[in-house]
Formats: structure tokens, C-alpha cells, sequence
């Protein structure tokens, strides 16, 4: 049984309304808020009223494929985990997938149910950090974001300083406002937050 | 018994090997007929050379192209032999070892000749290298050599009374001879190999009848040209050979050999008497090197129509296997596109089964029992899907370690469900997992599938059996069917040769061994060394 996160919810894209349905409920049973689509422009519609932690979407379709889905829904949220499936694997393709518009995996029919499980749930996780580094970090200003980005990899003060060519005084007082706008207590809550991590 | 598909390669030089039982009557009537032929042949010689028309050349050749060089030694004792009795020669004489070189000789070159021309043919693909040329070929080049010979021999071992006049006549003296055998050679060894193949075929050789279009035109053309020699020489030019020359290059080309063959006969028939009869040295040599000509062009023409025959159906039978490998690629496409639309609809299938096996599990017995098993077939079903998709649907295999297991697994997977309809049985026996090789996963199982199915079309209804085990560094795996009455088989025929190819592209062997009772085909590939899968 995947984590209940049941804020996030699952999209399931087909346009086998059947397939769609039958991965829903699958995923329904395993814990999984999730919801069957055939067409992409339901998904997209949908945005961004109902925040979406994953989209298990088919790759041949329709109008649009699942590759073009894609890329639309990575510019209207990047927080989206996406994982594809399709009945005609090629190489080239399990390669795209991943590498070009970074989906988590390539499930090939007949699915696999533990592979598409174990993958949702890692979409799901994968999803939340990210919506919660969003969430944390929306208030920073440009220059509180250069800051926070060099804070967590451990630079100093003075460092951040010479790199962005600010005073260390400066520095200072981004960090201040940093940790005030984050309500953390350190640097290793800052560390954590950049990771997703719950603080 | 173990035989490889491919023929043994026959005439070797090895002239060690004594002759098989079934050849020394061969040789005793070899030397019999030699000595007649050579008694026949006196009334066309001449100052220089024995006889401007030589039938026991076309003995000599016949034998050696039929029972290959390797016989060439005993040949030789047998021509020696003949010419011992029949006085030819003198033992005792002065001359006697000048005599013997000289009777060994024609042997010699001959068997070289032969020899030469087969080993060409075998390492060329060309026309001339075709079955029929080669044979044109070898009886150019044996009268060719021996005469060439003539001169180190003679060097060697000079004769005080030669034959062979050394200086001035020696062109007079090698023509003379090369003419003589190559009639001989050209005229009675085609009918002798003719008869030869007669008597040997396992089955009486059906003798067609020719198309009577051909025949009524070859023998038009050769009764005019013949017609128009004689006209000639009535006219007081002589005999003139060029009419027959454009005959014999006619049919030759038109007809082939055997077309050929009968072109020459007619045209000896009629010129040989006419030389035998009181012609002096030199008119009579003019006259047998026009005829060796017409022979030589005649034959060679037929030859090279028959070589061309032969192409051309290589050709032809390529082309129909291109055509069949054009017509299963688009089987293959309608394969994938098959399993591709199963593999939807079976997604969903296999997944609700398996949420029906997990929420009937604690109801009725049979209603959890008919759920398991509906929800395991699904499984199975999704595995054969994936399985046949990596088969059919992957446009490059490289090369990859592979277990034997796995090849083993896929292909009876593959032939198991072409022959379930009928009552044969696949036996696959388990494979040790270690057993690894590096192989190109698609065509590999494309040859063990073909196997497989070679041997149920061989054994229809019948149990075949599939087993592997590593042996001396190698995986061998082995297809066994029972021999059973022959059946006709609907196949091609290239099954096994698209087999074979696959499996020795792989380093590997593939190897006929049968048993009183079964039919078995072994396949060895090398072994992966150290794989880890």
C-alpha cells in the first residue's frame, strides 16, 4: 500500500477508456487517489484548480501523444510526476521518455503491476518534495534565491559575498529574512528544506 | 553416422590412394580399350606427331574427370601396361625410359590439368567456374599442357628416334599433338561422362525427348554449313572448316552442349574419313587444326550456354527466396502489429483478473479456484505477449550474453503453440542456468525455431526433443525427432540453410547425427566465458 497522500491525485491517460479506468481503480485499491482520463486536454483543463502528484499517461494517442502532453504539462507544472506506458516499445522511445521529458519510468503492456506501483509511489514522493521546495521558497526574491541556492551547498558568508559580489553585510541580512520567511531555526533545517524534507 | 549437409569435395591431388575395389575392372578395361583406340587412331599420323586424331585422349580424359586426379598413378600403370603388350614398347631396348616418360607424361599433365581446374573452380564463382565451363575448360587445358610438357621431357630425357622432332618442326610436331588429343578429348569424352552418369544414377535416368523446334533448326543450320563445305571444296578451295565453325558456334550457343556435342559428331563424321584418306603431312594438319577449332569453339560455345543456364536459375532460385523473406517481413509487421493490439486489451484483462483472484480469494472454493486460474492465464498471456514482442518486434539485435535456458524457453514457446493443434508433443528438457553464450538473441532463436519445426515436419505427430549441455567449452544443443515415413513437406527447403547460416555467423557448428531410430541435429556455439547474467 502506497503513503495516503491524498491531496495529490493520480491522473491515469489512455485512450483506452477501459485500460484507463482499470489503472485507476488499481491504484484506488493501493491507496492512491487517482482518476481515469482519455484525452489530454481533460487533464490540462483541469489545471491548476486540482493538483496533480503523478500522470500515468499511454504514449500513442489521439491528436496529441504522450510525449507533447508532456511537455505542456511541464510548463503549466513542473511539479508533476509523469510516467509512461505504451504498447509499442522502441528503444528510442524508453530512452525520450526518460531523458528528454523526464518521465520516471516506461511501462510496457501487459503492465507490470508492482513496476507501475513502485513507480507511482516514487512519482508521488518525487511530486510532494518538490511542490513543498515550491512552497517554501515562492516568497524569495531573486537575489534571497541566489543566496539560499549557495547557503545550502555549504558556501559562507563570505563566499556568497565574493560570488555575487554583495557585501557580506548584505548576505547577512538575505539570510535573516531567508530563515524568517522559511521559519526555520539553522542551516541544516535550510539544507533539509532544500531537499523536500519535512522541518 | 555424422555427415555434414555441405558434399565432400572430390579429386583431391593426393596420389597415395589406391584405387577402390569397384575401379580396378575399370582399370583392366581402361587398359583394354586404351590399346584399341590407340590401334585406331594410326591412319591420321604424320611425320612428327602419332596421330592428328587421338580417341584414347578422350579415354584418358573421361577417366580422370570421372573418378578424379587421385587415379592418375594407376592410369598410368594401366597405359603402360597396354602399350607393354601391344608392343608399343620395348622393354629392353635402348630407349626403353625415354619411351615410358614419354607414355607417362600425357598421364601426368592430364591429372595436373584437372587438378588445376577444379581447384580454380572451387576458390572462383564466376561463369567460367560454373559446373559446365570447368569441364570445357579442363579439356583445353589438358591437351594444352601435355604438349607444352613435351619440351622439359624431351629436354630431359632426349630420344635418339623421337617423335617429337626438337627445332624446326617443333611447332609442327606440338600442334600435331595438342590437335589430336583435343579431338579426341572433345568428341569421345562427353559420350563417355554421358555414360558414365547413366550408370551410376541411383534411379534409370528418364532420357527426354528433345523439342522438335530446336532440333529441325540446329540440324538446318549444320546440313547447310556442311552443305556449303562441300560446295567449296568442289569449287577447289579444299576442305574449309569456317562454314562448320559458324554452325558449331550456333547451336553451341543457342542449344548448350549436348546440342553441341552432336554438332561436332556430325561434323567429324564427315570431315575424318576425308583426312584419313591420301592427304599429304602438312594438308592434313591444316585441315585437323580447322577441325579442332570448329570442336573447340563448338564445345566451349555450350559450355558457355549451359553455364549460363545454370546462373540463371541460381538466379532464379535467389530470386524467389528474396521474395519469400519480402513476404515474411510483412508477415512479421502483421505479427507485431498483432501482438501490439492484444497487448491493450490484455492489460486491463490481467489486471482485473488479478483483483478478482485477490477479493475472491476467501469465497467459494470454486468461484477463488476459476479466479486464481483466470488471473495465472492472464499472466502467462502477458508474459508470451512481451516474450513474442522482444522476438518480433526489436529491428536491431546486437549481440548480448545469453542464456541457453532462455533461447530454449523461447523458442519451444514459439513452436509449442504451432503444434498444438496437431498430436505432436515438444519434449524441452531443463537447461542448466550457467549454460551462457554471446549471441544475437533474435536470430539465434529464428534458427533453433526452424529446427524445431524442421523436425516435426519431418515427424508429424511425433514426440521431438530439445535438450542442452555445455561440452568441451561449448553449449550443444540438440533437436532428436523419430525417423518416421517421409512425409512431403510444405516448407521451402531453407529452414535448415538459414539455420546453419545463423549458427556458424555465431562461431558455432551445426551437425547431422543420426541413429537407427532418430533423427538428431546438434548445434554447438561457443561458450561464454565468466558471464554473469
Amino acid at each position: 500500500m502506497i503513503d495516503c497522500m491524498s491531496d495529490l491525485l493520480v491522473a491515469v491517460l489512455d485512450d483506452d477508456a477501459d485500460l484507463a479506468a482499470t489503472v485507476a481503480r488499481l491504484l484506488t485499491r493501493n491507496g492512491v487517489a487517482a482518476r481515469a482520463f482519455v484525452a489530454p486536454q481533460d487533464i490540462l483543463a483541469m489545471l491548476p484548480d486540482r493538483a496533480l502528484g503523478c500522470v500515468i499517461s499511454d504514449i500513442q494517442m489521439g491528436e496529441m501523444d504522450g510525449f507533447a502532453f508532456a511537455d505542456v504539462l511541464r510548463v503549466r507544472d513542473p511539479a508533476v510526476a509523469l510516467v509512461f506506458m505504451t504498447a509499442w516499445p522502441t528503444t528510442a522511445h524508453a530512452v525520450d521518455a526518460v531523458r528528454r521529458h523526464g518521465g520516471l519510468d516506461y511501462l510496457e503492456k501487459p503492465i507490470d503491476e508492482p513496476r507501475l506501483i513502485a513507480a507511482v509511489s516514487e512519482g508521488l514522493a518525487w511530486s510532494k518534495r518538490e511542490r513543498r521546495i515550491a512552497a517554501a521558497t515562492a516568497s524569495f526574491t531573486r537575489r534571497e534565491r541566489e543566496v539560499f541556492n549557495l547557503l545550502v551547498r555549504g558556501h559562507s558568508n563570505k563566499e556568497i559575498a565574493e560570488h555575487l559580489a554583495i557585501s557580506a553585510r548584505t548576505v547577512e541580512d538575505h539570510r535573516a529574512a531567508i530563515v524568517a520567511k522559511t521559519k526555520t531555526n539553522g542551516l541544516a533545517q535550510l539544507v533539509a528544506l532544500s531537499r523536500g524534507e519535512e522541518t | 553416422m555424422i555427415s555434414r549437409a555441405t558434399p565432400p569435395r572430390t579429386g583431391s591431388l593426393l596420389p597415395g590412394a589406391a584405387p577402390k575395389k569397384r575401379e580396378v575392372p575399370l582399370l583392366v578395361a581402361y587398359a583394354f580399350s586404351f590399346a584399341f583406340l590407340h590401334w585406331t587412331a594410326s591412319p591420321w599420323g604424320g611425320a612428327g606427331f602419332f596421330s592428328l586424331w587421338y580417341p584414347p585422349a578422350g579415354l584418358r580424359f573421361a577417366m580422370l574427370w570421372n573418378c578424379g586426379p587421385r587415379i592418375t598413378p594407376w592410369l598410368i600403370v594401366a597405359e603402360l601396361c597396354a602399350d607393354i603388350a601391344t608392343g608399343v614398347i620395348h622393354l629392353g631396348a635402348p630407349d626403353t625410359l625415354q619411351a615410358m616418360t614419354g607414355i607417362m607424361r600425357p598421364g601426368i599433365t592430364y591429372g595436373i590439368a584437372i587438378a588445376a581446374v577444379r581447384h580454380i573452380a572451387r576458390e572462383h564463382t564466376d561463369t567460367l567456374a560454373l559446373p559446365p565451363m570447368t569441364l570445357g575448360l579442363a579439356a583445353v587445358a589438358a591437351p594444352a599442357l601435355n604438349a607444352l610438357m613435351v619440351v622439359p621431357f624431351e629436354a630431359l630425357l632426349p630420344s635418339d628416334a623421337g617423335r617429337y622432332r626438337i627445332g624446326v618442326d617443333i611447332a609442327i610436331s606440338l600442334t600435331g599433338l595438342a590437335v589430336g588429343d583435343l579431338l579426341g578429348i572433345l568428341v569421345l569424352a562427353p559420350l563417355l561422362l554421358w555414360l558414365a552418369a547413366v550408370a551410376g544414377a541411383p534411379r534409370r535416368m528418364r532420357i527426354a525427348m528433345p523439342p522438335l523446334r530446336p532440333v529441325l533448326e540446329d540440324a538446318t543450320v549444320i546440313g547447310g554449313c556442311l552443305l556449303l563445305t562441300i560446295a567449296l571444296w568442289r569449287a577447289g578451295l579444299g576442305a574449309q572448316p569456317a562454314p562448320g565453325l559458324l554452325a558449331g558456334a550456333w547451336i553451341g550457343l543457342r542449344h548448350g552442349r549436348i546440342a553441341a556435342w552432336l554438332a561436332i559428331l556430325a561434323q567429324v563424321l564427315v570431315f575424318l574419313p576425308y583426312s584419313a584418306g591420301p592427304l599429304d603431312d602438312a594438308a592434313r594438319l591444316e585441315l585437323h587444326l580447322g577441325i579442332a577449332a570448329v570442336v573447340l569453339v563448338t564445345w566451349l560455345a555450350g559450355s558457355f550456354s549451359d553455364a549460363q543456364k545454370t546462373s540463371r536459375a541460381a538466379i532464379d532460385k535467389r530470386n524467389r527466396l528474396l521474395f519469400q523473406a519480402e513476404r515474411l517481413k510483412t508477415l512479421r509487421a502483421m505479427s507485431v502489429a498483432v501482438i501490439h493490439e492484444i497487448s491493450q486489451p490484455l492489460s486491463t484483462l490481467a489486471i482485473e483478473a488479478g483483483h478478482l483472484r485477490s477479493v475472491t480469494q476467501d469465497l467459494d472454493p470454486e468461484i477463488a479456484d476459476s479466479a486464481a486460474l483466470v488471473d495465472r492465464k492472464a499472466r502467462a498471456l502477458s508474459d508470451l505477449v512481451r516474450r513474442l514482442r522482444r522476438f518480433g518486434g526489436r529491428d536491431v539485435d546486437e549481440p548480448s550474453p545469453l542464456p541457453v535456458a532462455m533461447l530454449m524457453q523461447t523458442a519451444c514457446q514459439i513452436v509449442a503453440a504451432e503444434v498444438r493443434g496437431s498430436s505432436g508433443r515438444l519434449e524441452c528438457a531443463a537447461v542448466a542456468p550457467d549454460l551462457v553464450v554471446q549471441a544475437q538473441e533474435i536470430e539465434l532463436t529464428q534458427a533453433l525455431v526452424n529446427l524445431l519445426r524442421n523436425a516435426f515436419a519431418a515427424s508429424p505427430g511425433e514426440t521431438v526433443s530439445v535438450r542442452a549441455y555445455a561440452v568441451r567449452g561449448e553449449a550443444r544443443i540438440e533437436v532428436a525427432n523419430p525417423v518416421t515415413v517421409a512425409s512431403a513437406s510444405a516448407g521451402m527447403g531453407v529452414g535448415l540453410v538459414i539455420a546453419r547460416t545463423i549458427i556458424e555467423a555465431h562461431g558455432g557448428t551445426l551437425v547431422r547425427e543420426d541413429e537407427t531410430a532418430c533423427i538428431r541435429f546438434a548445434l554447438t556455439l561457443p561458450l561464454l566465458a565468466g558471464a554473469t547474467i
